[in-house]
């Protein structure tokens, strides 16, 4: 048979659970818009009950702490999607800077300025205007001048493109201290949990990791492997391991063959990050591949334009009689020894209009046998170029260029979207709902006043008992 | 159903994506180009160049036909001069041969001739731009010279056989000149100046040898056709030069087409878009604006 005393034990245990209850919600309330933090319910135990005399009665409830709502599953794809649209943006943005060197020319007069293909063309008309007048000097200059721009504009590119190289060299080797520094959180983190909650879910130790391992996968493509006592392990998408319970490995960089590289234990890990992902694997990407494949159709484009044009100018006669020699060569462009490079290096040597060859080897000063056949190059086919003519050459490029750059695009919005959706999946489980809030809040309230009420009318029924019946002794 | 309590930021996301479309939109009509970068179009990026490359070819090759033209026009009247000069000689030679004209009228007729021969050569020796246009490839040498040394006077070339081509943006060639070694002193009966010079000869000492006075007229006669025969070339490459320039200047006209087509924006279209955009943006303007206004959640409800 349950006692007044008993009933009394059940419901100052019920005021207590609902207290504790309504902190829960209160703490949920106040981490709200707290970035990372996992919306807590409170856990509800139903005290076991008690036989009396065969009669089995209820104990009351107990309230036993706050359950995270957190579903490491869906976390664990949204860092993965992280890492693969943190990639491509970065990647993105570096090929926007590449794609902003090559503007589509729209062929109004004030737009040709800077644009290659423009160039080319420019430069192969001049020689097809020195065929109607071989011994004009302005005609003459004007092939100078228009190989001044090609050289001017092919360099210029090449040298931005350098420099955007080097800054993403500069970003990359910046994101290793950040990664260093989550790593070592992590570390940190996981001896936390493994020693205050090895058995369940850790709370806001927790929410703390998982929100590291957000930045984390932000920056580098990472794999996470739960080890015992709720540890976690974390190796780079290639399986080189970052962090192993309390221990993390750090990052370090060093310069190889001019550019950065990355170092994981002595290994060198540049490759595979390049491919992980996060915004270190897209930095590297564009780094070594994007801009170095720009660079070299620049340099093929440039040492094929070059030699092509200072084998023949070489060969022909110029305005003087004279024709190239080993010790005088009749260059009009610096002169490449290799491919590589040639775009940083292209510029004009040569200074006076008189030693353009426009005529053939042996010919009068009046002839332009040779001027054709520079201006024939325009239509050329050229090993170097891939067995295109230049401005078919350069046309290819930028549709290549082009669609690399649209590629990326609709890849990044597509991951985006996808982050998106699972950021919303996420959200709708863990992030705090103010709805819910209130009405748990109004629940807790209706309970913990109707206990209120059991409370006091128990109370007025243990002075009616302890008085048996006189009113005044105990109130 | 749990749902995202954060969806008021993704609203803000769309928001902010409708705004950079617009802005895409505006910079489109305000500059008028469809392709603003590559990645917006890579494959009419790689069109562009082409077509770019083909329009300033035939732009630069029509600037160069207005360049040959006069030179070839020059060469033209030219050798019209000279085809009158010859003419005029050969009428005299033929009075001078027919036997009845005396000693001083041979003489005249032969200083005549001496004067039409100076002319020829000074034609011959005509330039263009400072260039002398019958050289072939040594245009800055005078091309004739006559050593009077000898009798009959020899005129000597001194340019060479060169023969320069323009070439057309579609590779065909168009003959620009003729050497003047062709033209004037070719080998044998066809040479102007071998002819003109024998007659001088002839008629300088007053007694005219017949047989070779006939002779010598019949050798410019045929010299006379010669020119003419080399004026046909010069006047087949003036009609190929206007000619082909008319057809590169309408297959420029083309290409100019499809490249504006190519590049230019389509203002109808990009102005629907751009208030489609606008009336998106408002749309989720006033819906943040009514979920912020309103009571978004249920505490506002509560009374305490």
């Amino acid at each position: 048979m349950g006692t007044i005393s008993s009933a009394f034990a059940m419901i100052s245990g019920a005021l207590n659970a609902d207290q504790a209850a309504l902190s829960i919600v209160a703490n949920n309330v106040a981490n709200a818009n707290t970035p990372g933090y996992t919306q807590e319910t409170p856990n509800w135990r139903q005290n076991a009950p008690i036989d009396i005399n065969g009669v089995s009665l209820g104990d009351g409830v107990s309230e036993t702490g706050a359950t995270s709502l957190r579903d490491s599953v869906l976390g664990a794809r949204l860092d993965q999607q992280q890492q693969l649209a943190s990639a491509s943006s970065a990647r993105l943005t570096a090929l926007d800077s590449v794609q902003a060197l090559f503007t589509p020319d729209s062929g109004s007069i004030s737009s040709t300025a800077g644009d290659i293909g423009s160039d080319i063309t420019s430069f192969f008309n001049s020689f097809s205007s020195l065929e109607a007048n071989p011994t004009d000097n302005a005609k003459r200059q004007q092939v100078l001048s228009s190989a001044i721009t090609l050289a001017g504009d092919v360099s210029n590119a090449a040298a931005s493109l350098n420099s955007q190289r080097s800054a993403l060299d500069q970003e990359a080797s910046g994101v290793t201290s950040q990664v260093n520094a989550l790593t070592s959180a992590i570390s940190q983190l996981n001896l936390q949990i493994q020693s205050t909650s090895p058995g369940a879910d850790a709370g806001t130790l927790q929410d703390q990791r998982d929100e590291d391992i957000g930045q984390l996968s932000q920056l580098i493509g990472i794999n996470q492997v739960k080890t015992e006592n709720n540890g976690l392990s974390i190796t780079t998408t290639s399986g080189q391991l970052l962090v192993a319970g309390g221990s993390n490995f750090q990052l370090t960089t060093g310069s190889v063959n001019g550019v950065t590289d990355f170092f994981l234990g002595g290994n060198n890990i540049t490759a595979a990050l390049t491919t992980g992902g996060g915004q270190l694997g897209g930095d590297l990407t564009a780094r070594d591949q994007d801009i170095p494949t720009a660079l070299s159709s620049l340099d093929q484009l440039a040492y094929s334009v070059s030699t092509s044009v200072n084998a023949l100018n070489n060969t022909g006669t110029d305005l003087d009689g004279a024709t190239g020699t080993a010790a005088n060569p009749l260059y009009i462009f610096n002169q490449p020894t290799a491919v590589a490079g040639s775009a940083a290096n292209m510029s004009v040597v040569m200074t006076d209009p008189n030693q353009i060859a426009a005529a053939g080897l042996g010919a009068g000063t009046g002839d332009n046998a040779n001027a054709t056949a520079m201006a024939n190059l325009a239509k050329a086919a050229s090993a170097t170029l891939n067995n295109q003519t230049p401005t078919d050459f350069y046309s290819s490029f930028v549709s290549t260029l082009g669609a690399t750059v649209s590629g990326v695009q609709a890849e990044n919005t597509a991951q985006n979207a996808s982050v998106t959706q699972l950021q919303t999946q996420n959200n709708a489980l863990s992030g705090v709902n103010l709805n819910d809030e209130a009405a748990a809040m109004s629940t807790l309230q209706s309970s913990y006043q109707a206990a209120s009420q059991v409370f006091t009318m128990l109370n007025t029924l243990m002075a009616a008992a302890l008085n048996l019946g006189d009113q005044t002794t105990v109130a | 159903m749990r749902v995202d309590p954060t969806y008021v930021s993704n609203l803000v996301g769309s928001l902010d994506q409708t705004q950079l479309n617009e802005q895409q939109l505006t910079a489109e009509l305000s500059s008028g180009v469809a392709i603003n970068s590559l990645g917006q179009n890579p494959v009419g990026s790689g069109e562009n160049v082409i077509l770019l490359n083909q329009i300033q070819q035939d732009d630069s090759f029509t600037q160069s036909t207005h360049l040959v033209t006069g030179q070839l026009q020059v060469a033209d009247s030219t050798l019209g001069s000279v085809v009158t000069q010859l003419t005029q000689a050969i009428s005299l030679a033929t009075s001078a041969n027919n036997g009845t004209m005396n000693a001083s009228d041979v003489e005249s007729i032969g200083s005549q001739i001496s004067g039409i021969l100076n002319e020829v050569q000074s034609l011959a020796n005509t330039s263009y731009q400072g260039q002398y246009i019958f050289a072939g490839g040594q245009t800055s040498i005078q091309p004739f010279t006559t050593s009077s040394a000898t009798s009959p006077a020899v005129t000597t070339y001194n340019g060479d056989q060169d023969v320069n081509y323009l070439q057309t943006p579609n590779g065909q060639k168009i003959q620009l000149n003729v050497p003047g070694s062709q033209v004037f002193s070719a080998s044998g009966s066809n040479s102007v100046f071998g002819a003109l010079n024998n007659l001088v000869a002839d008629y300088s000492s007053g007694t005219v040898n017949t047989t070779q006075a006939v002779s010598d007229t019949e050798a410019l006669s045929t010299a006379l056709n010669y020119v003419s025969q080399q004026r046909v070339t010069i006047d087949n490459s003036i009609t190929q030069v206007t000619a082909t320039s008319e057809a590169i200047t309408s297959d420029q006209t083309q290409l100019t087409t499809a490249q504006t087509n190519l590049m230019q924006a389509d203002v109808g279209q990009v102005s629907t878009q751009l208030s489609l955009a606008e009336t998106q943006q408002t749309a989720l303007e006033d819906v943040i604006a009514q979920l912020n206004s309103s009571s978004n959640s249920l505490f506002s409800k509560i009374q305490a």
